[in-house]
């Protein structure tokens, strides 16, 4: 029986939401495990990839994971409301129990990044999956450079992640930079597109490797402006959206032009989009 | 595996029998308004082998339904259990056309190179395919273009020609081979002469095909000099959205997966044909469709068959079997895409 259920891609396995972390009016971070210790042992998973989430009568949908797997025994996923499926989550709380299936897609190169500065480029729900590979990060000591983190939000009531920024903000080893598009009464941060932010971050290409996540405007610019400063294509990396239904390189909606979100991503390095119909 | 061997005709009907009784049988059946279509028999009498060309569907639907339950779920107070569902059923196809077998090929790339879709894996795993090569392909037949027929190298477990009075029998894989060990009554060993006819009656039918569908040309145009951007929106506007073309094609496998609520504890989750050249197939929650439907709806379709699939497994994932070009009434069909890109550009009004 086991084996047959390790054979069928399709089928999730049962996973208890075990806390709901508000992060804000429209993200919420559910905390799950898997109901089997089995698979609980056995689920390994990378910064970068997602998982298909089941919610009955819901079906299913695509969302990337928001915690390391250098803090193991509990998974994040950080969801932002949007469609049926992530309002039916957005209902459930502790105890309710989805079905969840994966690890899928291709996850951030962090071999490759090793000894390099990292730059974090985030707008708002865009920083779910760079969480992930921000704490793997800071998990490894010293075996990555410099951490820069430049995080956008709308508006400050929608500053989301606010313990780990706390975190962040408190870290030697980090520089971790806020903005919102637009002030509301007791902030006294930064104000303006993330892309403001350069020249407080001091930013530099040298030995520098970009990680971008967030709305596409937020890219298209924000990689204007790398190339501007003389980041080449394979030093720039960001993930990618759309819409999918089997997460495993089948059903074909995922599709960007030559490649499949699923199973070529959902990380490229800009190099990798060159010239495809990217948004 | 290369011996050969004749099915005298009056032996055609007895074998099926045995087919019938060991594996369910689908072969081309004649309906009542006469069309000439794929189906499970449920006595060989049904079967309908005096027919030229195609039967209207493949066989894509008997190893990827239509709408198929993949699994039945049940929800409450603290669980969430699958079950799946799968029934394993050995059956026979008999008298497929050689496109129809080249799609089973294609499709056995996309369910089972990368991931292994199981469902996928026990219908073609319980399938023994028998094809008939067509000695007159028919006015929309460009297989020649394709390689997918009319008649095949390899693939099938049988291959039958037509010789008159009697069929030439191929058999490629093991499968084939061990119905005629279980059944060799019915089979003599195919004469020199035999080949020989077998093979003159190959090259007939190359010589016969009514279309000229350069394909070859329009791949490598494709690749080379990319598509002229007046093409895609002009066949786009003639899209109508319907699907059919998809959902005819013996290699357009998208599918979309949901929910089907039978109680408020428990439901199926259901896998069904889906289109790319529908405008929701990308559109993604909260509206954006990252798929200008009006400038590109049928791009990714045409593109997929003659370029990506190209790129990835060094041939098109079309077969030649011309269903799109009957099916579509707007003109989108492959042929004339591939008649746009070979001529370089849309000559409006009125493309021919």
């Amino acid at each position: 029986m086991h084996q047959a259920r390790i054979a069928n891609v399709y089928l999730p396995h049962s996973a208890v939401i075990r806390e709901v972390i508000v992060e804000n009016s429209l993200i919420k971070t559910f905390v799950t495990q898997f109901l089997d210790q089995d698979v609980n042992a056995s689920f390994s998973y990378q910064p970068g990839q997602f998982v298909m989430v089941s919610i009955p009568h819901h079906g299913e949908a695509p969302i990337s994971i928001s915690s390391t797997p250098t803090r193991p025994g509990e998974m994040h996923l950080s969801v932002r409301v949007c469609g049926h499926l992530t309002t039916a989550l957005h209902e459930l709380g502790p105890g309710a129990v989805i079905g969840m299936r994966g690890p899928y897609g291709r996850p951030f190169p962090l071999a490759g990044l090793a000894g390099k500065n990292l730059l974090f480029v985030a707008g708002g729900i865009g920083l779910a999956p760079l969480r992930s590979v921000i704490n793997y990060a800071l998990d490894q000591g010293e075996k990555y450079g410099k951490k820069t983190i430049l995080y956008g939000s709308r508006r400050p009531s929608d500053i989301a992640f606010r313990s780990d920024l706390s975190v962040w903000q408190e870290r030697p080893d980090v520089a971790c930079h806020l903005t919102v598009d637009e002030a509301q009464p007791g902030w006294d941060g930064h104000v303006g597109v993330v892309t403001t932010l350069w020249e407080q971050a001091e930013i530099s290409f040298r030995e520098t490797v970009a990680l971008l996540c967030g709305p596409p405007v937020m890219i298209k610019f924000v990689l204007a402006d790398l190339r501007r400063m003389g980041f080449p294509d394979e030093a720039v990396i960001t993930t990618m959206e759309r819409h999918m239904k089997c997460g495993v390189g089948i059903c074909g909606h995922c599709h960007m032009d030559k490649t499949l979100i699923c199973t070529d991503g959902p990380v490229f390095s800009a190099a990798e989009l060159a010239g495809l119909h990217v948004f | 595996m290369n011996d050969k061997y004749i099915l005298k005709k009056e032996y055609l009907i007895p074998f099926l029998r045995k087919l019938a009784k060991a594996y369910r049988l689908v072969a081309p059946v004649r309906t009542a308004q006469g069309d000439i279509i794929l189906d499970a028999v449920t006595s060989v009498d049904q079967a309908c082998f005096d027919f030229s060309g195609q039967t209207q569907n493949s066989a894509k639907s008997f190893l990827f339904p239509q709408q198929e339950v993949l699994f039945t779920y049940e929800n409450g107070e603290g669980h969430y259990t699958f079950t799946p569902v799968l029934k394993e059923e050995p059956t026979i196809f008999f008298g497929l056309r050689s496109c129809d077998l080249s799609a089973i090929l294609y499709m056995d790339v996309t369910f089972l190179q990368g991931a292994k879709d199981i469902y996928y894996l026990k219908r073609r795993e319980n399938a023994v395919l028998i094809t008939l090569g067509c000695n007159e392909p028919q006015s929309n037949c460009f297989c020649n273009a394709t390689k997918g027929g009319p008649f095949l190298e390899l693939g099938y477990d049988l291959q039958l020609t037509d010789l008159g009075d009697r069929y030439f029998v191929e058999p490629d894989r093991v499968k084939g081979v061990g119905l005629i060990r279980r059944w060799p009554q019915f089979f003599l060993p195919a004469s020199p002469e035999d080949g020989k006819a077998q093979y003159q009656i190959s090259l007939e039918a190359r010589g016969v095909f009514k279309r000229q569908v350069h394909m070859d040309i329009a791949i490598k145009k494709i690749k080379n000099e990319g598509v002229d951007d007046t093409i895609w929106s002009e066949l786009s506007m003639r899209c109508q959205d319907c699907g059919g073309c998809a959902y005819i094609c013996p290699t357009c496998t998208c599918f979309s997966i949901t929910d089907r609520e039978l109680a408020p504890g428990r439901g199926e989750r259901i896998r069904t044909w889906d289109a790319c050249t529908f405008s929701g197939f990308s559109r993604m929650a909260g509206g954006h469709n990252p798929v200008d439907r009006n400038q590109y709806a049928v791009q990714r379709r045409f593109l997929h068959k003659l370029f990506y699939d190209v790129e990835k497994h060094g041939r098109p994932s079309c077969v030649g079997c011309g269903r799109c070009v009957g099916m579509c009434f707007g003109g989108v069909d492959i042929i004339r895409f591939i008649e746009l890109v070979r001529r370089g550009g849309v000559r409006t009004p009125g493309i021919p």
